[in-house]
C-alpha cells in the first residue's frame, strides 16, 4: 500500500504541473494573454493559435514518450526510441515523399509506410535467433536515419520550391499546429492506449527472456507485432504532424524508471503525462528564448536536452549497453 | 497424463527423438544426460515451446489439437536460465507467475494470496521488496522457483532447479517438491546424479538426442549408467540408503 501511495502522489503532482504548463503556455508568447480579462484579439489568438499549438505539444509528446516506452519494451533495451531505431527518420522520408507527390493529404499514411519499412530494417539487422542485440540495433538506427536522410536530402534537391518549408518542418515544431491535428491526434492517442491497456500484464511478463515468457502464456511474437505497429503509427502521425523531435522518447520513461514506476500500468501513463509536460514546456521555451518574437524549432531544444542525456547514459551504463541482462 | 507414442522434432542438425514413453498423473521424474543429450529441447517439446512430428497425448488429448492456452493450464516450467530487464522486486516477479491464471488486466486477490503463500513457503518472504536482479544467483533461482510454483498446475517441469543454491536451501526445495509430486507429475532436469537417485522415483535418460532409458529406482543398473554417461558408476548400499560413486 505504500507503493500505491507514492504512485498517487507522483500521479498527482505531474497532473497538476500539467494543468499549470498548460495554463502558462497559452498566456505566454509573442502577444501576452490576459486569461481572465481577455480582450477580442486576444480571445482571437488563444482559440485558433495558441490553445492548437499547446495541445498539439502536449499530445505529441505523449504519443513521442508512449511510443518510447513500447519500443523499449519489445527491443528489451533502454536506448530504443523513435529517434534511435531509425523510426522517425523513415517517418520522415515517407512524409517528404507525400510532400514531393502532392498528397499530403494522407502525410501520415506515408508516414507510417515509411516508419514500418524501417522499423522493420532495424528489427531485422538486429535480432539474432529472436533476440535484439542492443548495439546493433543502435548501428542499423543510424544507418537507417543516414539512408533515410540521404533520400530526403536527394528529393529536396529535386524539387527546390518547397525546400525552405520542409527544412523547417524537419527540425520539429508545432507552429502549424490547427484543431483538426489536434482531434485526429488525440484519437490515434486514445484509441493506441486502449489497444496497449489490454497489453499491459503481458508488456511486464516480456520483460523476462522469451522462453519464460511463452511459458508465461504469453504469445509474444504477436504481441511484438502489435506493439511495433502501435509504437510506429504513433511515431508516424507525430512526425507528419511536427517534424521530426528527437530524444523524448528516450530521456522521459527513463526519468520514470528511475522514480521506481517500472511496472507497465505505472510506467506508460506517467509516460503519456510526462511526455506531455515535457513537450509544453519545451516548446513553450522555444518560443521565449530568442527576442523579437522569433521561434527556435522545439526539435533543437529536446534534442540539445535529450542528446547530453543520452551521452550520461552511454557512459555511466556502457556495461548494461554490452551485456544487456 | 502424458504419453508419447513416438515423436520427433528437428532444430538445426539436431533430432530429438522419444518413442513409448508414459507418464502418470503424479511422481517425481528425473530427466538426466550430458550436455546436448537432448534434455531440455525434450522440455520445450513437452510444453509446446518447439513443434513435433508424431504422436502426444497430453491427459488423453491429441497435445497439437490443445489450445496454447489449454496447454498452458497445465504446465509450469522453469527454463534453464532467466533474465529480467526491468528491475522488477521480488513479490512481483513472483506475482507474474500467476499471468495464465488472470484475464490479461489485472492480478486477482486470489493471484496475490497464492503469492504470498508460495514466498513463505520458499523461504524468500523477507526478499520481498528487494529488486530481483540484485539478488544473488541462489536467492534468485529459490525466487523463480517460487514464481514457477505460483502457477499451481498438475505438470511442473523444471530444467536445473538446484543450480547455485546452498545445501541447505537444496534439502529443503527437494522436500518441497516431493511433497508436491505426491499430487503432481513433476519432471526434473538435473546434473546430479548421486541426488536423482537418493530422491526421485523414476528416470529418464537421454543420449544424442534418443530416450534411450526408462526406468522406475528399483531397476536402475550401475553399468547403464557407467556407459551412458561415459564415467564408471557404482553403487554402495549403506542400510537402507543407496550411494553412488563415481570416476573417470
Amino acid at each position: 500500500m505504500r507503493g500505491n501511495r507514492r504512485i498517487k502522489v507522483i500521479v498527482t503532482v505531474t497532473t497538476l504541473l500539467l494543468f499549470a504548463s498548460i495554463a502558462l503556455a497559452i498566456s505566454i508568447g509573442a502577444v501576452k494573454i490576459h486569461l481572465f480579462n481577455m480582450s477580442e484579439v486576444e480571445r482571437s489568438i488563444l482559440l485558433h493559435v495558441r490553445l492548437p499549438r499547446v495541445l498539439l505539444a502536449g499530445l505529441v509528446g505523449a504519443a513521442l514518450v508512449f511510443s518510447g516506452a513500447l519500443f523499449q519494451y519489445v527491443m528489451k533495451n533502454p536506448l530504443a526510441d523513435s529517434f534511435t531505431t531509425g523510426v522517425s527518420a523513415s517517418s520522415a522520408m515517407g512524409a517528404v515523399t507525400a510532400i514531393m507527390l502532392g498528397f499530403e493529404r494522407i502525410l501520415p499514411l506515408f508516414a507510417l509506410a515509411g516508419g514500418l519499412t524501417g522499423l522493420t530494417a532495424v528489427y531485422k539487422i538486429s535480432s539474432v535467433k529472436g533476440r535484439i542485440q542492443p548495439v546493433t540495433m543502435l548501428l542499423a538506427g543510424i544507418v537507417v536515419s543516414t539512408f533515410s536522410s540521404a533520400s530526403i536530402s536527394f528529393m529536396k534537391y529535386l524539387s527546390d520550391d518547397s525546400v525552405s518549408s520542409i527544412i523547417f518542418w524537419l527540425m520539429g515544431g508545432f507552429s502549424s499546429a490547427s484543431m483538426s491535428k489536434v482531434i485526429t491526434l488525440a484519437v490515434v492517442l486514445i484509441v493506441s492506449y486502449l489497444v496497449i491497456r489490454r497489453d499491459f500484464l503481458s508488456l511486464d511478463l516480456i520483460c523476462f527472456d522469451d522462453m519464460t515468457a511463452e511459458a508465461g502464456g504469453v504469445d509474444v511474437g504477436r504481441l511484438r507485432r502489435k506493439v511495433f505497429f502501435i509504437a510506429a503509427l504513433l511515431t508516424a502521425f507525430s512526425v507528419g504532424y511536427a517534424g521530426i523531435i528527437g530524444f523524448a522518447g528516450l530521456v522521459i520513461p527513463h526519468i520514470i524508471r528511475l522514480m521506481r514506476l517500472v511496472k507497465a500500468y505505472e510506467l506508460i501513463p506517467m509516460s503519456l503525462l510526462g511526455g506531455a509536460l515535457f513537450m509544453i514546456v519545451n516548446d513553450l521555451i522555444a518560443r521565449v528564448i530568442l527576442p523579437d518574437g522569433q521561434e527556435l524549432p522545439v526539435g533543437i531544444l529536446t534534442s540539445f536536452i535529450g542528446g547530453l542525456f543520452f551521452l550520461s547514459l552511454l557512459i555511466k551504463r556502457k556495461k548494461e549497453l554490452y551485456y544487456f541482462d | 497424463m502424458i504419453d508419447i507414442d513416438d515423436i520427433k522434432a528437428v532444430q538445426g542438425d539436431f533430432t530429438l527423438r522419444v518413442k513409448g514413453l508414459t507418464l502418470k498423473d503424479n511422481g517425481l521424474v528425473a530427466v538426466l544426460g550430458n550436455n546436448g543429450s537432448g534434455k531440455s529441447t525434450f522440455l520445450s517439446v513437452l510444453i509446446g515451446l518447439k513443434d513435433f512430428n508424431g504422436l502426444y497425448q497430453l491427459g488423453g488429448k491429441d497435445f497439437n489439437s490443445l489450445s496454447p492456452r489449454d496447454s498452458g493450464r497445465v504446465f509450469s516450467f522453469l527454463p534453464q536460465s532467466v533474465s529480467l530487464n526491468m528491475p522488477f522486486d521480488v513479490f512481483y516477479v513472483v506475482l507474474t507467475g500467476r499471468f495464465a491464471h488472470t484475464d490479461g488486466w489485472r492480478y486477482s486477490k486470489a493471484d496475490h494470496d497464492s503469492t504470498e503463500r508460495v514466498i513463505e513457503r520458499l523461504d524468500i518472504a523477507h526478499l520481498r521488496d528487494r529488486q530481483f536482479n540484485e539478488l544473488s544467483g541462489g536467492e534468485k533461482q529459490r525466487v523463480l522457483l517460487a514464481r514457477t510454483l505460483n502457477k499451481d498446475t498438475p505438470v511442473i517441469l523444471l530444467d536445473e532447479p538446484f543450480s547455485n543454491t546452498d545445501i541447505l536451501h537444496q534439502h529443503k526445495l527437494v522436500r518441497l517438491i516431493k511433497q508436491l509430486a505426491e499430487e503432481k507429475l513433476i519432471l526434473v532436469v538435473i546434473h546430479d546424479l548421486p541426488l536423482a537417485i537418493r530422491e526421485f522415483d523414476r528416470f529418464l535418460f537421454f543420449e544424442s538426442g534418443t530416450l534411450s532409458y526408462n526406468v522406475p529406482k528399483a531397476e536402475l543398473k550401475a553399468e547403464k549408467l557407467s556407459r551412458i554417461f561415459g564415467v564408471s558408476v557404482k553403487f554402495i548400499k549403506h542400510e537402507d540408503k543407496i550411494f553412488v560413486y563415481t570416476e573417470e
